[in-house]
């Protein structure tokens, strides 16, 4: 995010897009209802009802996989009324002609059969967010999980740039960061194309420093995005590119990963699969190595919020006997391969780290400490810089320092509906629950207060039509997989679109997800693709079913389930 | 003997702060307050309230790994319970194996987006570059 | 007169907290140490979501509670501001439940209690003010957003006294805007 969490409560427009913090992140939620609550005015583009939408001056419903045809239409409109910062635009970007090529096209008119939202409602917002100050953009994955998601967050980041909201408070655009700490794996350059702290592989003096720093020359090509595995376990275009190991670590790909019947054939075939965690999952089924490692609560570290503030975490309770440190595991595998690795206490990583990044260099353990957290960049130890709350003060990251327009024409998703399979699926979080769900579904309490096999959001129209009641179990079927979930009959989905969360076994939405990648991000189709109802007659067979299927499942995850009742045949 | 430790939600990217009373006899978080953190502001919602309690290991959904195990006698074969030595040395004998016949880009590893934090994700990093020799370095961002 | 606990709208979030921290405030102190399946899920308290709306509804704790005239056992009891059930007493006629204007109450088993023909014993649930409870009701204190206020009676007396001053005054500008006009 370029903006700090706390300033979203002093935005004068929240453009909400793509975004729901209400199940995501409650506690970001909250800043933008307080927003709300002290004048702000809100746009809300989601394609379903969410909690934003229901506190916004303007919701846009527009129809799944449209994002971009809308954004180019909002910035039209921005453009023909002549709503732009001209002097912004003047002496602070590059590229607005060419960008002004693109956005012509798409009129409100043009645009409004593609979104389903008329074209006064498009100008309306357009103006409603070019002429209220200070304007923030809050995104989320209904912007990133499309084929085309790249494209949407920069031609966001241009209608922000057309209006002058960057470099000052309370504006600029904020990707609001899903998992605790997937800022932080990015910042340490867990990724393909990165070191830590940003700085790219192909660049050779960057290169230079980190092998100078650990002794070995690296190598200069750009690694394997991880949703890529699958194809490159299976069907390698060039056989001398097959993965033969995949070292999975703190997560679930056979829960999390798109079409997972392919993500687990991907690992049954895969010669070595290594599994380090704290709880048994689905990809550990296929493991052939487990490493158990100790917990959040069990030992200490940083980790980076979404707004990109490290903050310490502290170790609370002793780890059970038997697991050990993660970093503690890597590093003696490494030694055991050859390369020595040997630290002391997390401290010892984050200094090295630190040395290593400019923009991280003055995040001490003792000022992250002393003041809560720090929010990057803080390029000094002095106690006196005390980090960024928002991003582009004055100039941009870019080598001429200017904010750079970049357009291009929208593309629908790759499947769509058609009479075989005629609803959109589009998923996402549940409020109660965590990703792969092995530490919430282990928690008594979001346990009792949804548990499996999840719902799946129909609108009643639909309902009427399948002759569906709400709390049915169903089964919807994909091209790739199906599952079997509860109907929640409600009118916060659009007809002909239903939503699921995808945290279930059984209710396993990722069994019927595409993976149709962005070509840039490498983020898979989540948001979009097509499915059918299947009506299951016999009603008393499919609660039996979830019985029985959960506790087979949990069975061999290692529960004793021995002294549950037997489900009622 | 209760202390109190004041640490960040395991959760979203949030990061809010939230004071634990941790029961130190009997090794066990017993409760979990808000605490002021700049993004929290003394709140929290149903995950950090009342999420935590999955440290205790009470056998719901699935169950705590304790201790390293491995395929012996293949992808058939169940896992079974081995010391780490023999569990590190086995990872490292086939890591080794596959990068000399493959090649280093035929390895594929992963830092997470959540519990382990930064230090963790650094050394995986790290490990991946420096000893196995590839940027097939990548994490669960995208969900 | 008795208090009772209101949502607001603009808001809630529909997260749902409120109902978990229903649970643990009425289970006793010591939910965690408990087997995690040796308690019941019955939050008195029920999020409801529609198109315009999420906010978590209960009981209106009434001054001729509907549901304490229902009941033929007499175990709903007014005493201190709060209506509450005597959930011994119970035989879970549903009468109650019926009778409530604001579906506010609902039927929920008690943990480990079963009826002599093995099945587990169901009594009426509804919201109690925590009043078994120190700090007030929880739904309140653990809302990130402050969705939830305990309303007293006295609150709703003054804004009545606003609400009349304010009518009063738009009467008196009325009529005078009025004669202003026909001169």
């Amino acid at each position: 995010m370029t903006m700090g969490v706390q300033e979203i409560e002093d935005a004068g427009l929240i453009l909400n897009f793509g975004y729901n913090g209400a199940d995501s992140h409650p506690i970001v939620q909250r800043r933008i209802i307080r927003a709300r609550q002290k004048g702000a005015k809100i746009i809300c583009v989601d394609p379903r009802v969410i909690e934003s939408a229901r506190i916004a001056d303007i919701h846009l419903q527009l129809k799944g996989g449209t994002n971009l045809a809308l954004v180019n239409a909002l910035c039209n409109v921005i453009y023909t009324e002549g709503l732009m910062d001209e002097k912004f635009i003047r002496e602070k970007t590059t590229d607005f002609d060419e960008f002004v090529e693109v956005i012509k096209k798409y009129t409100p008119e043009d645009v409004s059969p593609i979104c389903r939202i008329s074209p006064e409602d498009i100008r309306k917002a357009a103006r409603l967010y070019a002429t209220t100050k200070p304007a923030m953009i809050l995104y989320g994955m209904g912007v990133c999980q499309f084929g085309q998601a790249v494209d949407v967050v920069k031609t966001l980041a241009d209608m922000a740039l057309m209006t002058g909201n960057f470099g000052k408070p309370a504006t600029g655009i904020g990707p609001v960061r899903g998992q605790n700490n997937v800022q932080g794996a990015c910042d340490m350059g867990a990724l393909p194309n990165n070191y830590p702290g940003y700085q790219s592989i192909t660049d050779d003096a960057v290169r230079e420093k980190f092998e100078k720093a650990w002794g070995v020359p690296l190598s200069n090509k750009v690694g394997l995005p991880l949703t890529h595995v699958p194809r490159r376990v299976l069907r390698p275009e060039d056989p001398s590119k097959q993965i033969h190991a995949y070292y999975i670590f703190g997560e679930d790909p056979a829960q999390t990963d798109p079409d997972i019947n392919e993500v687990r054939e991907a690992l049954e075939k895969c010669d070595l699969v290594i599994l380090q965690d704290i709880f048994m999952n689905r990809a550990g089924q296929y493991a052939d190595v487990v490493l158990p490692s100790t917990s959040w609560g069990e030992h200490e570290g940083v980790y980076s919020c979404c707004d990109r503030g490290f903050q310490r975490f502290h170790k609370m309770i002793e780890p059970p006997e038997g697991v050990k440190v993660d970093w503690q595991i890597i590093s003696e595998i490494s030694t055991a391969m050859g390369y020595p690795m040997h630290y002391n206490n997390t401290q010892e990583i984050w200094d090295e780290m630190r040395r290593l990044c400019p923009s991280f260099a003055g995040a001490t353990y003792e000022k992250l400490e002393a003041t809560g957290g720090v929010q990057w960049p803080c390029r000094s130890e002095d106690m006196s810089d005390k980090g960024t709350v928002y991003l582009h003060k004055g100039k941009f990251s870019n080598p001429d320092g200017k904010g750079r327009f970049y357009a291009t024409d929208w593309r629908p998703p790759q499947e769509l509906t058609d009479t075989e399979y005629p609803l959109i699926l589009n998923t996402g979080r549940e409020v109660g629950h965590y990703s792969a769900r092995t530490m919430t579904g282990n928690c008594r309490l979001l346990r009792s207060l949804e548990d499996e096999p999840g719902w799946v959001q129909i609108n009643p129209e639909d309902c009427l039509e399948y002759g569906l009641e709400h709390g049915d179990l169903v089964r919807l079927e994909s091209r790739r997989g199906w599952c079997l979930s509860r109907v929640s009959c409600t009118d916060r989905t659009s007809p002909g679109a239903v939503f699921m969360t995808y945290q279930w076994w059984i209710g396993a939405c990722n069994m019927l997800t595409n993976p149709n990648l962005d070509p840039v991000s490498n983020t898979p189709e989540y948001k979009y693709c097509s499915v059918r109802i299947e009506c299951i007659e016999d009603q008393a067979w499919a609660e039996n079913y979830v019985v029985t299927e959960y506790r087979r499942l949990r069975e061999s995850m290692g529960i004793d389930v021995s002294g549950e009742e037997a489900a009622v045949q | 003997m209760t202390k109190q430790v004041e640490s960040i939600c395991p959760y979203c990217g949030a990061g809010c702060h939230i004071m634990f009373s941790v029961d130190e006899a009997a090794n066990k978080i017993v409760d979990a307050v808000p605490a002021k953190g700049r993004t929290n502001d003394g709140t929290l919602c149903l995950k950090g309230h009342y999420g935590w309690d999955f440290l205790n290991d009470p056998q719901i959904l699935t169950k705590r790994l304790r201790h390293p195990m491995i395929r012996k006698g293949g992808k058939e074969s169940p896992l079974e319970e081995v010391g780490w030595d023999e569990a590190i040395h086995f990872v490292a004998g086939r890591l080794t194996e596959i990068k000399n016949t493959y090649g280093p880009d035929a390895i594929m590893g992963t830092a997470s987006a959540r519990g382990p934090g930064n230090e963790a994700a650094y050394v995986m990093q790290k490990f991946m570059r420096a000893c196995v020799g590839t940027n097939n370095i990548d994490h669960c961002a995208r969900i | 007169m008795n208090a009772f606990v209101k949502g607001n709208p603009d808001l809630c979030m529909g997260c749902r907290t409120c109902m978990v921290a229903c649970v643990v405030s009425h289970t006793g102190r010591h939910i965690f140490e408990l087997d995690p399946d040796d308690y019941t899920f019955n939050p008195k308290l029920h999020m409801v979501k529609t198109r315009a709306i999420s906010v978590p509804v209960q009981c209106k704790h009434c001054e001729n509670p509907a549901c304490m005239a229902a009941c033929p056992q007499k175990c709903i009891h007014m005493e201190d501001g709060t209506v509450f059930i005597d959930t011994e007493n119970c035989i879970g006629c549903k009468a109650c439940m019926e009778a409530c204007p604001v579906g506010a109450i609902d039927m929920a088993p008690v943990s480990g209690v079963y009826q002599p023909d093995g099945k587990e014993r169901y009594v009426a649930n509804k919201c109690d003010l925590c009043r078994e409870q120190s700090g007030g009701p929880a739904c309140i204190r653990v809302c990130p957003t402050e969705a939830l206020k305990l309303v007293s009676y006295e609150e709703i007396a003054d804004t009545a006294q606003e609400r009349r001053l304010a009518a009063a005054k738009a009467n008196a500008d009325g009529s005078l805007g009025a004669a202003a006009q026909a001169k």
